[in-house]
């Protein structure tokens, strides 16, 4: 009977491989194990036999019975899973066919490499509990030039090609501007505030200078200015070496040298080591090792009083940055007039935020 | 500015330094040094040799192996000179000497045979134009000497200063003035040569004879101090080497020997004069004055030059000799037959002569130090050493009368006195007292020729004439002093303690960020910046209204000459130049535009605009959603404003735009209310703007005042709603209406169901075409109620309720 038993597992194993369609694999399973199946009819022959036959064959019989409904299963459902998959299949996707690889309908973003640089510098700032202050490109005399002990008659007047308004004055000097550094704004932070402060003014600042691939009429500053008692030369190298360490995310040695600018005294021209060549000699650091990053220095007392401050009890030092030169620096941008282009074929390369 | 370190080293001994070394102490200390030029160096590498024999090259018909002696050894190199012979003796430079032609000699093979340097000739040391065969050497020239000893050749070195750093600096435009900060830079004394034993014997030579030239200066002139001396017996040849070497080396042409005195005194002591051929002025005096009418005048450069009244100028009585602190007349000018001269040492008012200066567009030597701001104390001195060298290289010539002087009175100038606390000196910089003790703050002041002394705690410094004509005002100016001269390298960083505070973001940076972030992730827009400045020619191809507005005294271009009135223009421009390379694009800047103000000049908004191109359909509803999208997600309280310009222009005005403006699509147009008032637009380009710009295609925009927003806080005013506790019912239907009808206008029609408090809202959910004239519109409404499930009876009735208020207001169901 075990035999019998084994013939007939044996005999449905076969069948089922040879079936491909859920309906004929629900018949074989009725075959086999229905009211009348073949199973079900040895199992009912069972009640005739002895009970030490039945000991031994009970078990096998429904093992048998067990795993033929174990395959029937497993068969129903691989059937079912290749009937999904072909399905799938014929509703395949390309995958490959990305927005990134089509002519048309390929939105894309990005943020201005300007304001990518600027927001990372003004972050930096921030967190080192400076103020981020902006005031109107379009200034006077008294905000650009008197009041950054820059009087009328004053050579450092031809440092700067300035672009007046049709109300300039060239007698007396006085007359509406464009704002030729964002030091303007410092005079503007100054008669707003009570000291001890600290902020940055990040801008625009306009040059009445021919453009080429390094010169822009147009172009970005960023001013900082800390003001209260006791501020030292020795503050400034701290903020000055921790932002270019928080900029260039490495170390960055530093040097101070004597800077003339009306607006601080002393002034200073900050250097740094130059990174390319690690101050070995280069063509970018003319051999020298170092490169010219920014001006700086402690703000003149003249100044402070323009701005209203108590020049004997208080001091501070201001820094200005180039901003333009460092996102150029940054990306490797080979010509500065490509940051005011609104040609897309530039802007689309910054798809970062 | 060139500066020579021979020059130097008349007055102060350096250091044995290299170049290098010498130049970054000074850059550190003083100003950059840009450029340091060993000067005539290769003399010191090139030897006499004596030829000892010449063979024919083996591989070459005309060249020559020649051996020559050094004395101590021989050498051997290939030469094709023709003149090579034994026993002759030439100029032998060895390999890796640089030569003043730019060759540098490197070891290599001429046809095989190995050449140890070369035999030069006069052309090779840039001693002639050109010359045939190497240089003959006397017979008695000591083999093997270096040329530098046997030519008596000097070799100097250079530093090239940046003028950008002497700005402030008057006392550094000359040598004497530079070797001061050497010798405060490195400790060492300064020897001036011009003591005050040194004037009295130089003013002795002064005497009683009538003075053949006098000097008047007038009270409105650029004048304030004008010496003047008139010497005979003046032979103008060339002057001597040492002279015209140190001229050549700081960057000027030797000319004649008056000439190059009075180069020569100028870069020496930083004070410029004249000397005048006096048989060239008419009449006995030289008149200082302004002149009152234009007129014209040849200066020494041989340019014909227009003056005009407030021009300060020397003349004599037939009109100006010189530019007063310009440049000198070329009448007037020192000749090779010049036997009698006037020598004029003056000083001028800064601003006047930078005026005329940058004016005629002539810098000169001389002006370029007048308008630093020069110190007439200087000016006697300068006189004499003028005069010693004259003497010196003339030593037959002789002063004729007195020293004639017109200006201020020089004699009672009282010098600046400054109050230096030496602790706050020490705070300032950052330095503790045994790095800046008070001592070595009075030397180091001494040095720079400051005079001290203590006053309790402070130090009273009196100031040098010549560091006080603009240069030193202040106690700032004396910690400068003190802090480059010590060397800032000493100062280490230092946190300051400071008290902690919350630091944000003002309303409009937050703003801002938002807004620019909000463009790139769901706008899906690139981000750029336009010039601020635009053209009048922009402005009339986008038929803009507003032209020559805040327009620029002295633009550098017509495309550039006025700030704009709107972004619209420059953005439009982008477009063009965009679809060139894109068939579709969209970008946004958020910008300032500026416009006249009679109360404060000008006024500068922001403005965010949002632009997209499209090459074949209206990319306007895919603006409309960004934009709307925008305004939700910023909390910017708005309303849209249907309209349609074709019908006419809204009464009130649009903060952005002329409702004229021809740029206008007639109906893709919508404008953003923003607090009742209209600060933002949605519109297409009309195509009639498109073809003044060559656009074809599509171009909508979204542009939004941000000035009204930027000043208040955007309230978030989310309010959680409880998630509905029973179910809602969706109701669907579809009304028939005209082609023509806005779907808005459909959903308005339901207002007066607003009342109904179970209907939570209707929704379009899909529009197609019935006919040539009709189309469909299926609405899903959603009845729910927060209390109770809704009844059968109830949703029937207000089912009913809406297709009835949907057929009223002219939409009847679809059949």
């Amino acid at each position: 009977m075990i035999q019998q038993l084994q013939k007939l597992y044996e005999a449905f194993c076969g069948r089922l491989k040879s079936l491909s369609t859920q309906a004929d694999i629900l018949n074989l399973k009725a075959e086999y194990l229905g009211k009348k199946g073949e199973v079900s009819e040895v199992l009912k022959s069972l009640k005739d036999a002895t009970p030490e036959e039945r000991k031994s064959i009970g078990p096998v019989a429904q093992e048998i019975k067990d795993k033929i409904l174990s395959d029937i299963q497993n068969a129903l459902t691989a059937l079912e899973l290749k009937q999904i998959n072909d399905s799938l299949a014929r509703e395949r996707l390309d995958i490959t066919w990305r927005d990134a690889i089509k002519a048309e309908g390929n939105p894309t973003g990005g943020h201005h490499p300007r304001w990518l640089i600027q927001k990372e510098i003004e972050d930096i700032f921030l967190s080192m509990g400076f103020e981020v202050l902006d005031g109107p490109h379009i200034e006077d005399d008294f905000h650009n030039f008197e009041a950054l002990n820059i009087p009328g008659d004053h050579p450092a007047r031809d440092m700067q090609d300035t672009f007046w308004f049709s109300d300039y004055n060239p007698k007396t000097g006085q007359g509406h501007l464009l704002r030729t550094h964002t030091s303007t704004i410092q005079v503007r932070g100054m008669l707003n505030r009570k000291p001890p402060f600290r902020f940055i003014a990040p801008g625009l600042v306009f040059r009445c200078e021919r453009t080429d691939a390094s010169h822009e009429m147009v172009f970005t500053q960023l001013e900082g200015m800390m003001v209260g008692e006791d501020v030292s030369v020795a503050h400034l190298i701290y903020f000055m070496k921790t932002i270019l360490k928080e900029i260039f995310k490495k170390e960055v040695e530093v040097r101070l040298r004597p800077g003339f600018f009306p607006f601080v005294e002393p002034g200073f021209e900050l250097d740094i080591r130059c990174l390319i060549c690690a101050g070995k000699g280069c063509s970018v650091c003319k051999q020298t090792g170092w490169v010219e990053l920014l001006p700086c220095g402690m703000v003149h007392p003249n100044v402070l009083k323009a701005g209203g401050i108590d020049a004997d009890k208080y001091n501070g030092f201001a820094f200005g940055l180039g901003l333009d030169r460092l996102v150029m620096m940054r990306y490797g941008i080979d010509d500065i007039r490509h940051l005011q282009s609104a040609d897309l074929r530039f802007n689309q390369q910054f798809k970062t935020y | 500015m060139k500066l020579s370190l021979n020059w130097i080293q008349d007055f102060v001994q350096l250091p044995n330094l290299s170049p290098k070394e010498l130049a970054t102490r000074f850059t550190l200390g003083t100003a950059e040094v840009e450029e340091v030029i060993e000067e005539g160096l290769f003399w010191r590498s090139l030897r006499v040799a004596e030829v000892l024999s010449v063979n024919k090259h083996p591989e070459a018909d005309k060249l020559n192996l020649v051996t020559f002696s050094l004395g101590d050894e021989q050498r051997q190199v290939v030469c094709g000179a023709s003149n090579v012979r034994v026993g002759l003796k030439t100029v032998f430079a060895p390999t890796g000497v640089t030569l003043p032609i730019g060759l540098t000699l490197e070891p290599k093979k001429i046809r095989g045979v190995l050449s140890e340097g070369m035999l030069c000739s006069e052309e090779e040391l840039a001693l002639a134009n050109e010359s045939e065969g190497i240089i003959e050497l006397p017979a008695d020239a000591p083999v093997g000497q270096a040329m530098n000893e046997y030519w008596q050749k000097s070799s100097d070195i250079i530093l090239d200063v940046d003028n950008k750093s002497l700005t402030h600096r008057p006392d550094l435009w000359g040598h004497l003035g530079l070797a001061r900060e050497f010798a405060a830079l490195f400790e060492r004394p300064l020897n001036i040569p011009y003591s005050a034993e040194w004037m009295n014997k130089m003013q002795g030579l002064q005497n009683t004879e009538k003075s053949p030239m006098t000097i008047h200066m007038k009270g409105d002139s650029a004048g304030i101090g004008y010496f003047g001396l008139s010497v005979d017996g003046v032979q103008v040849t060339n002057s001597p080497n040492w002279m015209q070497e140190r001229l050549t080396a700081v960057g000027l042409r030797p000319i004649n020997s008056i000439v190059d005195i009075s180069n020569y005194v100028m870069l020496e002591l930083g004070i410029p004069l004249h000397i005048f051929d006096r048989e060239k002025i008419q009449g006995d005096q030289v008149v200082i004055h302004e002149l009152t009418e234009e007129s014209s005048f040849r200066t020494l450069d041989e340019v014909e030059r227009t003056l005009v009244p407030g021009d300060t100028v020397i003349a004599d009585q037939r009109g100006p000799l010189v530019l007063a602190g310009i440049m000198g007349g070329l009448e007037s000018g020192v000749s090779e037959a010049t036997t009698k001269i006037f020598i004029e040492v003056a000083n001028w008012k800064a601003s006047r002569v930078r005026q005329t200066s940058t004016r005629l567009g002539l810098r000169t030597d001389s002006s370029q130090r007048y308008e630093k701001t020069l110190d007439s104390q200087l000016l006697e001195r300068t006189l004499w050493r003028t005069l010693e060298l004259v003497l010196k290289f003339n030593p037959n010539a002789k002063v004729v009368g007195r020293l004639e002087y017109d200006g201020v009175d020089l004699s009672n100038s009282k010098g600046l006195e400054l109050q230096l606390n030496v602790d706050k000196a020490r705070r300032t910089l950052g330095l503790s007292e045994s790095q800046l003790s008070n001592q070595h703050i009075q030397t180091i002041l001494e040095r720079l020729d400051f005079r001290c002394s203590p006053e309790g705690h402070n130090l009273k410094v009196a100031v040098p004439s010549y560091r006080a004509t603009k240069d030193i005002e202040c106690e700032a100016d004396l910690v400068e002093e003190l802090g480059r001269v010590v060397g800032y390298d000493h100062v280490l960083p230092q946190a300051p303690s400071l008290p902690i505070a919350p630091t944000r973001l003002s309303l409009t940076q937050e703003l801002h960020r938002k807004l620019r972030d909000f463009m790139v992730l769901h706008g899906e827009a690139l981000e750029v910046m336009t010039y601020p400045l635009v053209g009048k020619k922009l402005l009339e191809r986008a038929l803009w209204p507003e032209l020559d507005q805040l327009v620029l005294n002295n633009a550098l271009s017509q495309d550039h000459n006025q700030m704009r009135p709107s972004l619209i223009p420059s953005l439009i421009e982008a477009v063009s130049k965009n679809a060139k390379h894109f068939d579709e694009c969209t970008f946004f800047e958020l910008g300032r535009r500026y416009l006249p103000s009679t109360k404060s000049f000008s006024e500068e908004e922001n403005h965010l605009a949002l632009v997209s191109y499209h090459h074949k359909k209206t990319p306007f509803l895919r603006v409309l959603n960004k934009a709307e999208r925008l305004l939700r997600a910023s909390n910017i309280p708005y309303d849209l404003a249907l309209l349609n310009l074709a019908e006419g222009q809204p009464k009130e005005r649009h903060s952005l735009v002329d409702w004229s403006w021809p740029g206008l699509h007639p109906y893709e147009v919508t404008s953003v209310r923003v607090m009742g008032k209209h600060q933002g637009l949605v519109f297409s380009l009309h195509p009639l703007v498109m073809r003044q710009f060559k656009i074809k295609g599509h171009v909508s925009v979204f542009l939004l005042n941000l000035a009204p927003i930027e000043a208040r806080p955007l309230k978030d005013k989310t309010k959680y709603q409880p998630l509905a506790k029973f179910p809602g019912s969706f109701f669907d239907c579809t009304v028939v209406t005209d082609q023509t009808t806005a779907v808005q206008s459909i959903l308005d029609a339901l207002k007066p169901l607003k009342n109904m408090k179970e209907l939570q809202r209707t929704q379009v959910v899909d529009v197609f075409l019935l006919n040539d004239s009709e189309k469909a519109v299926t609405l899903r409404t959603e009845f729910l109620d927060q209390e109770k499930t809704l009844s059968g009876e109830f949703l029937t009735a207000a089912q009913n309720q809406l297709v009835e208020t949907l057929r009223v207001a002219g939409f009847p169901l679809k059949a």
